[in-house]
């Protein structure tokens, strides 16, 4: 185990290498690259699965080059283990789709180059986990977000892709700059590199400790994809191939979570309580507003890459939920609560990869995104249908998924915080645990849309009509996702009993939480608070649903089949419910948040009660674009415009500048002696 | 060998209580069908009539949609299950619920919106805009009366110090309620929600077929026989639930605390005198108000919400 994570660094060089070798046969390039990262992806799994189950943990240093003195080291925490389990379990699954997806979706000219991208990006945020040292860390950060930006602008030709890509480039090089400059900030006041050193929390205090804080959050929250950094997410997602909006929407935003967790919550000294209430008010608002955006989007990934937006915040949530406990020292309720913030990133992870990947399988089966063209596709594909149902299931947090099971937890650390912190802080919990209330049961409807307006009722285009079901290549992994959502909502002992190692190697916490495989518990003072046992209830449940087949089918009459009556006239697609109408009335309450703008344009032959057609626009305000990154870029672009004095061209100004600064040098330095 | 008979004692305990709420249901929601009808001077259907309708249904053809799939038939099975399986949570006569080792408050509103996800996915898959309008409202009001209800319900069960149900009551029994004035807003917001959950005036009409006002009849609007049948016992199984969860966590006296055959036949009448009063509360609200505006629902949500939060405030400040 020992060589397990340098060897899977090396497997991807050596796969991207290889891949590149065979960039004009793009069939063998998409073996080499899919084989090569099964392989890779395995080995992380196997070595994270090995540290959370008690092993030691791994050590060592990728490269050591004497002569400079460069070192890049790695080890595997419980922590970074825990991630880059929920990793591998979705990294895999996700190749094996891609092995049918790209050879659809991708042209054969770019297959070395995705190839390649995929691997580079997988193994970055393998470097990213496990990184020791601040330079390992930094550049497997911006290896991941060049690999991420190569993959989105996968179709370049498309101004859309483009777009996206650079509106990625530019936020995440801002996070990257906030991140460098914090290292700094640390590293300036302790002089050394490694990430143990400087995130042992006693560099920094005052109010330079809170600016660190502030720029690790600011850089670590634009990859977690947390509002008001979130920007670039939903052009980013939708705009990369499914698979690879799976592995961003499921993985690379957990590296930010990561980031928050190692550094905000746990480098910097036990956390005070306004950074707690900060990431409990940022989490809140990102799961409120990502799901209210998510509800109005009628282009499926879009739709899915504000969900995630809207899940990041629950996991943000429970992490300040546990920062306020151990700024009071609460253990036991900080343990809670980040366990169920860790347990949200798997859980996430294993339906959002699912519901992309089936999402690509819609999107390569009718060749369109839009929600509104889609319809009856249940019938042409009832596998990714079935599976795409599991995952909205679970991600509408019900019952004996593994939805419910974070969302339960969530709950538990907010009650409990309510009953174990005194003053008014503690009203913060039940009022975030009603918007979390609000938050889930908006995800409810918002899945109810999506699967019903895609999968039922009526194909809305020719499209829909002749969608073609995936290859069974490409169902198989969906199969694996769909098991995993329902085995880890009905065993949810299984993930707290691997949290279990994770927990106590975190500073402030420890194991409180009382452990079987199939029941949770949680306990106020010493007595039993909650509890919940899945697999009593689907018992439960299962006895229900089969009574009330029994009695529906009792009195032995063959089903009649008829057509739907359509109140006179001739039911067609075109009198289904569409997907805009659907979320309309939340559209018309919520108005205060969408701001929306509409235009209806009636166009008539005779008379104007007979129009024979209908036009109608309905577009929501981009809040954020407008009203935040709207001034601040043209502030910038002000402040570069003023600037230009500076640099007018002039070979004697330059001259100037350069005297002057060397006079200045000379002077500070000499001052300084 | 204990456990596997204490867990057939609780499925047989489970099995009971969930067969006494099927029962008593169709009966609850004629009763107050006949109120009403008594308030408007009519004579009202018989009190029997809903064990008739059932009966009916269940033995009429299956007549389904040609567009319909699966999924139009797994729908109301698993919103009949669904119900069923969650009235195991709460407590109705003993003080204790069959299947409280399963969970608590959370997972009884969980399985709630499991059943409502079911009904609301098949409603849209006949292709008729009703379904598709149902659906789309009643997730609507499904998801603003979410918070006003585990608000309300986080109130009720942080006083109690415990979110299963079982255990809630049993503290209210042991330790005594004492009447705190949060109870009466916490009371008012949850029954604000009980309304609009089992879809009453003024949230919605149950008595309507104007596709304007319909929202959990248009839902349901293609169903018929069994399907129906299933649907139908189900929303009156639901509505009881949520009258016995009112009673349950404010005024939870008389359930019988030991399984003797005397105390538990008088927790049945005290219950059934309870969920009466309740009904009588519940007729008056819909004879004295006109049916609200689909967007004035929010503004009614809102005021539970506001008396949920407020109930939690002076109780715990």
């Amino acid at each position: 185990m020992e060589v397990a994570v340098p060897a899977a660094v090396v497997i991807r060089l050596v796969t991207a290498g290889a891949t590149l070798a065979f960039v004009r046969q793009a069939a063998t390039a998409r073996s080499v690259a899919l084989v090569g990262s099964i392989l890779a992806s395995a080995l992380t799994f196997t070595a994270a699965i090995s540290v959370l189950m008690g092993g030691p943990s791994l050590e060592g240093d990728f490269l050591r080059h004497t002569a400079s003195g460069l070192v890049l080291t790695y080890s595997m925490t419980p922590l970074s283990a825990w991630f880059l389990m929920v990793f591998g379990l979705v990294a895999l699954p996700v190749a094996v789709y891609s092995a049918g997806y790209f050879a659809h979706s991708i042209p054969a000219s770019r297959m070395a180059g995705v190839g390649i991208g995929f691997n580079v990006m997988l193994g970055a945020v393998e470097v990213v986990f496990v990184a020791a040292d601040v330079i390992t860390f930094l550049f497997a950060w911006e290896l991941m977000t060049l690999a991420t930006a190569a993959l989105v602008a996968t179709e370049h030709e498309e101004p859309a892709s483009r777009r996206a890509a650079y509106l990625y480039l530019v936020m995440s090089h801002v996070g990257t700059g906030c991140l460098l400059a914090g290292f700094l900030a640390l590293g300036g006041s302790s002089g050394s590199m490694s990430l143990s050193t400087l995130l042992a929390g006693n560099l920094v205090s005052g109010w330079h400790r809170d600016f660190v804080f502030a720029l690790f959050l600011i850089g670590f929250g634009v990859k977690a994809g947390i509002i008001p950094f979130h920007v670039w997410l939903p052009e980013a997602h939708p705009a990369a191939p499914s698979s690879i909006s799976a592995l961003m929407s499921a993985v690379l935003i957990t590296a930010g979570i990561y980031g928050l967790f190692r550094v905000c919550a746990f480098g910097l000294g036990t956390p005070t309580s306004n950074w707690g209430l900060l990431f409990m008010a940022l989490g809140t608002v990102s799961a409120i507003l990502g799901v209210l955006y998510a509800l109005t989007q009628n282009d499926l990934k879009r739709l899915l890459a504000y969900s995630t937006i809207e899940n990041a915040g629950i996991m943000v949530l429970g992490l300040g939920a546990g920062m306020v406990a151990l700024s009071y020292q609460r253990s036991e309720l900080a343990t809670l609560a980040m366990a169920a913030s860790l347990a949200h990133v798997l859980n996430h992870a294993v339906f959002k990869s699912l519901l992309f990947l089936g999402a690509g399988s819609v999107v390569m089966g009718t060749g369109t995104r839009s929600l509104e063209a889609f319809g009856g596709l249940l019938r042409r594909m009832p596998w990714t249908g079935l599976f795409f149902l599991v995952g909205a299931m679970a991600i509408a947090g019900l019952p004996l998924l593994n939805g419910f099971v974070s969302e339960w937890l969530t709950f538990q650390a907010l009650l409990l915080g309510f009953s174990s912190i005194s003053g008014l802080i503690r009203l913060n919990y039940p009022l975030s645990g009603a918007l979390l209330a609000l938050t889930s049961a908006l995800a409810a409807a918002c899945f109810v849309k999506v699967f019903g307006i895609s999968f039922l009722a009526l194909p809305r285009s020719p499209a829909a009509a002749e969608a073609h079901e995936s290859p069974r290549s490409m169902l198989a992994p969906q199969a694996f996702l769909a098991f995993m959502c329902v085995g880890l909502g009905i065993f949810p002992g299984v993930v707290l009993g691997a949290l279990g190692g994770v927990l106590p190697s975190l500073p402030g916490l420890h194991n409180a939480m009382s452990l079987d495989w199939g029941t949770i518990e949680t306990k106020s003072a010493g007595a039993s608070f909650d509890h919940l046992a899945p697999a009593t209830f689907a018992a439960v449940l299962l006895s229900a649903l089969f009574a009330a087949v029994l009695l529906a089918a009792r009195n032995g009459l063959a089903t009649r089949r008829v057509p739907t009556w359509g109140c006179g006239g001739e039911l067609s697609a075109r009198t289904e419910y569409s997907a805009a109408a659907f979320s309309k009335p939340l559209m018309m309450i919520f108005n205060g948040v969408y701001r929306p703008s509409r235009r209806v344009e009636t166009l008539t032959e005779s008379s104007p009660y007979f129009p024979h057609e209908v036009r109608y626009w309905a577009v929501i305000e981009p809040t954020f674009e407008r009203y935040v990154y709207g001034p601040l870029l043209r502030g910038v672009l002000g402040i570069a415009n003023g600037m230009k004095v500076l640099q007018a061209g002039s070979l004697h100004a330059y001259l100037a500048y350069v005297l002057v600064l060397v006079v200045a040098i000379l002077w500070w330095l000499g001052g300084g002696a | 060998m204990d456990m596997v008979l204490s867990a057939l004692q609780a499925f047989a305990f489970a099995a009971l209580q969930a067969a006494l709420l099927l029962a008593v249901a169709p009966l609850l929601k004629t009763v107050i069908k006949k109120m009403k009808a008594r308030l408007q001077n009519r004579q009202g259907p018989p009190l029997l009539q809903g064990y008739y309708d059932l009966a009916k249904l269940l033995r009429k053809e299956p007549v389904r949609s040609e567009t319909a799939s699966w999924i139009y038939v797994a729908g109301p099975r698993a919103y009949f299950g669904a119900v069923v399986a969650a009235t195991t949570l709460v407590p109705v006569l003993v003080a204790g619920a069959p299947m409280e080792s399963a969970g608590g408050i959370l997972l009884l509103v969980g399985a709630l919106t499991f059943a409502r996800f079911a009904l609301a996915t098949a409603a849209l898959d006949t292709g008729s805009a009703f379904g598709g309008m149902g659906a789309s409202r009643d997730m609507t009001i499904a998801a603003l009366a979410e918070p006003a209800l585990m608000l309300g319900l986080f109130t009720s069960a942080l006083g109690a110090g415990s979110l299963n149900l079982g255990e809630l009551v049993r503290n209210l029994i042991v330790h005594g309620v004492t009447f705190h004035p949060s109870d009466v807003l916490a009371f008012a917001g949850l029954f604000i929600i009980v309304i609009a959950e089992t879809g009453r005036i003024p949230v919605d009409n149950p008595a309507t077929h104007l596709e304007l006002t319909m929202i959990h009849e248009a839902m349901v609007l293609e169903y018929a026989g069994p399907d129906l049948a299933l649907v139908e016992w189900a929303s009156a199984v639901k509505e009881l639930l949520y009258l016995t969860l009112l009673v349950d966590l404010f005024v939870p006296f008389g359930l019988a605390l030991t399984a003797e055959p005397v105390s538990v036949f008088v927790a049945l009448v005290v219950w059934l005198l309870k969920v009466f009063v309740l009904a009588v509360a519940v007729t008056i609200t819909e004879s004295a108000n006109a049916k609200l505006r689909l967007f004035r629902v929010p503004e009614l949500v809102s005021i539970s919400l506001g008396l949920a939060f407020l109930a939690l405030a002076i109780r715990f400040l």
